[in-house]
């Protein structure tokens, strides 16, 4: 018993199953999370390693390059980067994407381990820090506040920090840019000298007097009590009355003789302004914190982000009312704008789908039988992504969108046989069974080429393997399902709704009802069915004189083909990685000249802010950072700015609200970051910056080379070419420029005289400057700082630094001056390097061209520079990304050209049918190319993959029409004959499964909202090759069908009826192999004339 | 007593199978898939990826009188439609146990 007749046989169970089916996939639907890209951790793992006291070149000696010797037979391992600077090693490791990376964890930590004894002594232990997607903050929001700014950090960390830590999935809460309360004592010297004192002996009174200790216990007759000191500040104002020293005369000195105590915020410290704007008027624009969210692996952003806003709206009634909360970014928007955005293009896509059947079927029931087959093969999908702790994201619905317009086909296979059936007279029920019978077994082969250009996919490695594995897989089931349901569902349901054929008892009632039926002038069968029979005629005629004309038709041919390789070939069509999305976000970066102090760095901000104002009304949010919290904390190290840094977030109107593109903007903003002269290095990046760097878009040039002064040199010559060139914007240098310090050269003998050693002078130093933390005040559970120096006044120039006392051990006070010299001094940068060479990257970003154009002018400005021996340059960036991806995708389309040639091949049992077939794929490049041009569009990873699916969708409109040619061939049809009736009886259905998947493609392509741009390349490909080479597989393929057969190919029976001669029949009528194809010609040709006439 | 070997398509099954119902022709013989040609224009059936139709066959054993009105039934079968296809033979049967 075959499985459609089981299933036609037994309708409930087979209803049943599938609405099994749906519940599943629905049940599995309300489980998926919501998110941008399939979760994959990004490959970098990063190892840091301290050497306190150590510069950047010890450091790039002794420990960099030690480690990076060892790490480099890590497997896997694609780049090696190490960065040392002063104090710190950061080792990065870079490994194909997809590696797993606990496994990858393991090895470094053993390969660490075996190097450590070699490492100096001294070394702290090598942190191993791998990298996780869910440490990108998903959400940020910024409080201001008026009156309560002073103690906004605890009232956060209290109310908002707290509560939201609750909430399942969230990873991580920190604040930035919140005023840290501190207790200053700000030293006057003069007075100290006054006194003979020293900030140590102010600090150590303050620090000595603010103490609680447990005292042992004292027993009491028959009680026992502990005993205690209590002695710490309850307020900082206690600090004022707290006795320094007594002098000889009996005077005591108080702690405000000496010093200003400020109970206040950070001097120094991270500057955050956010400024929001409604219509171009700036409605809020303060200092304020930021609170960066980040989730837990695996963590449902769009929830996440939902609870939170649910429960900022309850925290912000119990806040004090001044202080004001703005979400400057907010992930799920992105990801739901993203997703409802494909959402959208798949219910365009199914209705554009539907809308075709019902045009070419002109039958309700059948169009609805067909299109009951799509959502059914949609939602096993969902069952598969929960299955595979997979998420909606922009990955797994594109791959629906694009599956829409191949799962109707089967079934419109299936149901157009039924319906020919069913028109010559069967029953439904019995049409349904053995039409089924007739075509299932082409119906899978034809779904066979289609996982065989699929499944290949999910075989992909790096970074375009995490984008197809999940769209192989998702295809390839949903795919496999429509083929299940056309055999299955399909034949069932037509048996119980399409209607049997008009049974006529008598000639008179046959009449009246063709008669009514011609009244009808409106029906499908009086309209478009015959515009239908005219269009099938006329091919069928065109073929006929294509078939005449066989050598100018082919070069016809293959002159469109040569012709539409000329814009590809002459740079007319760019290629780019990805396409950049507008997502209504830009950071900015910007760099003032070395040693800005920060309240300068300020200004600039502010006026900055002020000029996006004027000239980008459309903007909403801007959120300004500058400055660091700590310059040597390890947050110092990913937050990027520095007192002479500001990096801006603007956020804008949503896409579809503003006439301008993001890119239109962020060019209007560079014109007027170049006019500053305080600014040295700006770019303004509108890259989502999500996905691990996958939002990327530039070329890097690499240079290596050991000398500091030659590549930096090489590397500023290139960075003003690249300038002048018109399709590059911001050209950045990766090494940082030498920067300014001011260094203290102690003469040890002269410390020595006085009893003092250099690392006792440096301590005092650092105590009169930068401060020395006399304990804590503590309140409500909280610890704040007490810090004792000098007042800045006294701080703040050469001659305040050289005049600075250090008192001996002996009691002396001595000037600085007098134990050493104080020199100004240029650090030397970081050292960078990669695969263990020194290097630098300058990076330009494309502006108005695409990457590979970039990447060519780049080229040719280092060809024409002159590059100094021992010196080696490269491009990488997001070009070698590109570069690498469009390599794997041409092996990738080789391998999948086999799979689909042995499939086919394996369907015709024929070697040379599959070429013939093949040889559609040239002319999709045609119409690929010519789409591109159009539209203007330039190629990039997905419309390369757009080009790897044509392989499959268009080579099947050639096997529906080879496989009904031989069909016909077989039947004893002449072989121009057979040729001209498969063209004119194919001819729908070709029309109908291109129209299918062309349409399905559609809304892709067309669609603007957020984050459509990724998808474009691929939908204009897909639709552009799809139309030229349907239309020219109509040609091009029956033509060399013609050519390339001989004579009774098909007819084996023939050839092996000729070996039968002993036989000796002597038969004139019996018409032997030779003969054949001249006979049947002649005959059918006799037939057509009066036909014709 | 005659026999009467009816070959169809298997398109016709439902309906052979309710004339000999109708016709209160209960004994038959039935060979479900079977292979054949017509003798002047019928095509062949042989369940071949180039001929993918099969036919069936039914065998009945009807007293004489009855035959012609099973004849004349499978003929307006056959003129409804007559691309599916169906024919009638008629044999004598000599003898029955």
């Amino acid at each position: 018993m075959s499985i459609y007749k089981t299933a036609i046989q037994k309708p409930i169970t087979t209803g049943l199953i599938f609405v099994a089916v749906i519940v599943m996939g629905l049940f599995s639907l309300s489980r998926l999370p919501i998110d941008q890209f399939p979760e994959i951790d990004p490959p970098y793992v990063t190892i840091m390693t301290t050497y306190p006291g150590a510069n950047a070149s010890e450091i790039e000696t002794n420990i960099s390059k030690i480690l990076e010797n060892a790490l480099n037979s890590v497997d896997g391992l694609k780049n090696l980067f190490s960065t040392s600077k002063d104090n710190l090693s950061i080792v990065t490791l870079e490994f194909e994407w997809g590696v797993n990376i606990d496994d990858v964890m393991n090895d470094i930590r053993s390969y660490v381990d075996l190097v450590y004894d070699n490492l100096p002594d001294g070394v702290s232990r090598p942190m191993i820090i791998k990298l996780n997607s869910s440490a990108m903050p998903i959400m940020q929001l910024g409080f201001t506040a008026e009156e309560s700014y002073a103690g906004l950090d605890k009232i956060l960390e209290d109310n908002v920090v707290n509560t939201l830590n609750r909430i399942d999935g969230i990873g991580n809460i920190s604040l930035s840019g919140a005023p840290d309360r501190y207790v200053y004592v700000d030293l006057d010297p003069n007075q100290l000298d006054a006194y003979n004192l020293s900030v140590e002996v102010v600090g150590n009174a303050i620090a000595g007097n603010n103490l609680n200790l447990a005292s042992g216990t004292v027993k009491m007759g028959k009680e026992q009590y502990q005993l205690r000191v209590e002695s710490e500040y309850i307020e900082s104002s206690e600090i004022n009355n707290i006795v320094v020293t007594t002098t000889p005369d009996g005077k005591q000195v108080f702690v405000r003789d000496l010093a200003t105590v400020r109970d206040t915020i950070k001097d120094l410290s991270l500057d955050e302004r956010i400024s929001i704007l409604e219509d171009g008027q700036e409605v809020l624009g303060k200092e304020g914190v930021r609170l960066q969210i980040s989730k837990q692996t695996g963590a449902n952003t769009v929830e996440i982000c939902r609870k939170v806003n649910a429960e900022m709206e309850k925290i912000m009634k119990i806040l004090p009312p001044d202080i004001k909360c703005t979400v400057i970014r907010d992930g799920s928007i992105e990801i739901k704008n993203a997703i409802f955005g494909l959402a959208d293009s798949i219910f365009y896509a199914l209705l554009f789908v539907v809308l075709v059947v019902l045009v070419f079927l002109g039958n309700w029931r059948s169009t609805l039988i067909i299109s009951l087959t799509i959502p059914i093969s949609l939602i096993v999908s969902f069952i598969y992504l929960l299955m595979a702790d997979s998420s909606l994201n922009i990955v797994s619905l594109a791959s629906l969108t694009i599956a829409i317009g191949m799962v109707v086909d089967d079934a419109i296979v299936v149901l157009e046989n039924i319906t020919k059936h069913i028109e010559r007279g069967s029953s439904p029920r019995e049409a349904a069974i053995y039409a089924t019978n007739e075509v299932w077994v082409s119906v899978i082969a034809t779904t066979l080429v289609i996982v065989a250009v699929f499944v290949p996919l999910t075989m992909l490695t790096g970074m375009a393997g995490i984008m197809f594995k999940e769209l192989g897989w998702i295809v390839t089931i949903v795919v496999c399902t429509s083929t299940a349901t056309a055999i299955t569902l399909i034949p069932m349901l037509c048996s119980k709704m399409l209607k049997a054929n008009k049974f006529f008892v008598n000639k008179e009632e046959e009449k009246e009802y063709l008669a009514k039926q011609k009244k009808k002038i409106f029906s499908h069968k009086n309209t478009i069915g015959k515009l239908f029979d005219k269009i099938d005629l006329w091919y069928s005629k065109l073929l006929r004189v294509c078939l005449d004309h066989k050598l100018i038709t082919m070069l016809i041919a293959l002159a469109i083909f040569v012709v539409s390789l000329i814009p590809f070939t002459n740079g007319t069509i760019g290629t780019d990685f990805m396409q950049q999305q507008d997502n209504g976000n830009m950071s900015i970066k910007i760099e003032l000249q070395r040693g800005t102090r920060i309240e300068e760095t300020l200004k600039t901000a502010r006026r900055i802010e002020c000029r996006i104002h004027e000239l980008i009304p459309e903007t909403k949010v801007i959120s300004t950072s500058a400055g660091s919290n700590d310059e040597s904390s390890i947050s110092a190290l990913f937050s990027g700015t520095t007192n002479n840094k500001i990096n801006m977030t603007v956020r804008t109107s949503k896409k579809y609200e503003r006439k301008r593109t993001i890119f239109e903007m962020a060019e209007i903003i560079r014109e007027e970051l170049k006019s500053y002269p305080e600014i040295i290095n700006y770019s303004v990046s509108t890259s989502s910056g999500g996905g691990g760097g996958m939002g990327n878009n530039n070329v890097s040039v690499e240079i290596y080379g050991y000398d500091f002064d030659e590549t930096n040199i090489l590397a500023n010559e290139l960075k003003h070419k690249f300038k002048e060139l018109p399709s590059a914007r911001d050209v950045t240098i990766s090494r940082e420029e030498d920067r300014a310090e001011l260094q203290i050269v102690f003469d040890k003998e002269k410390l020595a005289r006085h009893g003092l050693s250099t690392s006792q002078a440096a301590m005092y130093v650092r105590y009169r400057v930068n401060g020395m933390t006399a304990g804590f005040l503590k309140e409500d559970g909280e610890e704040y700082d007490i810090v004792v120096r000098l007042k800045e006044e006294f701080r703040n120039s050469l001659t305040d630094i050289e005049e600075l006392t250090i008192m001996s051990p002996r009691g002396e006070k001595i000037k600085l001056s007098e134990l050493a010299e104080i020199s100004e001094y240029w650090c030397p940068p970081n050292i960078e390097r990669k695969n263990r060479q020194r290097y630098l990257t300058v990076s330009v970003t494309p502006y108005n061209a695409s990457l590979g154009d970039l990447a060519k002018d780049v080229q040719g400005v280092i060809d024409q520079t002159n590059i100094p021996l021992g010196i080696s340059t490269r491009l990488g960036g997001s070009y070698e990304t590109q570069q690498d991806t469009f390599k794997d995708m041409v092996t990738l389309a080789l391998l999948i050209m086999m799979l689909v040639y042995i499939v086919m091949a394996s369907q015709f049992e024929s070697f040379s049918k599959p070429f013939i077939i093949m040889m559609s794929i040239p002319f999709a490049i045609t119409g690929t190319i010519l789409a591109l041009l159009i539209t203007g569009t330039t190629l990039d990873m997905m419309g390369a993959l757009g080009l790897i699916l044509l392989i499959g969708i268009v080579v099947k409109n050639g096997i529906v029409l080879v496989d009904y040619i031989n069909l016909m061939r077989d039947r004893g049809y002449e072989l121009k004959e057979a040729i001209a009736l498969s063209g004119q009886s194919r001819l729908r259905p070709v029309l109908m499964t291109a129209f299918t998947t062309i349409l399905g493609m559609v809304p892709m392509a067309m669609s603007t909202s957020e984050g459509s741009e990724l998808w474009h390349g691929m939908g204009v490909v897909v639709i552009g090759g799809l139309t030229v080479s349907t239309f020219v597989t109509l040609i091009v393929v029956p033509v060399l069908y013609a050519i390339f057969s001989r004579k009774g190919e098909r007819d084996d029976q023939a050839k092996l009826r000729k070996t039968f001669v002993f036989m000796d029949i002597n038969n004139a009528d019996y018409e032997y192999l030779d003969k054949e194809e001249e006979n049947m010609e002649v005959v059918i040709n006799q037939n057509e004339e009066p036909k014709n006439d | 007593m005659k026999s009467v070997f009816i070959v169809y398509n298997q398109a016709n099954t439902e309906r052979v199978e309710y004339i000999l119902d109708a016709l209160n022709i209960r004994g038959f013989t039935y060979w479900e898939n079977v292979q054949g040609r017509g003798t002047k224009i019928g095509e062949p059936r042989r369940g071949t990826h180039t001929w993918p139709e099969m036919n069936s066959a039914i065998m009945t054993v009807v007293p004489d009188e009855k035959v012609p009105e099973l004849l004349e039934t499978v003929k307006k079968l056959d003129n409804r439609n007559r691309e599916v296809g169906v024919k009638a033979f008629v044999w004598n049967i000599e003898q029955m146990i």
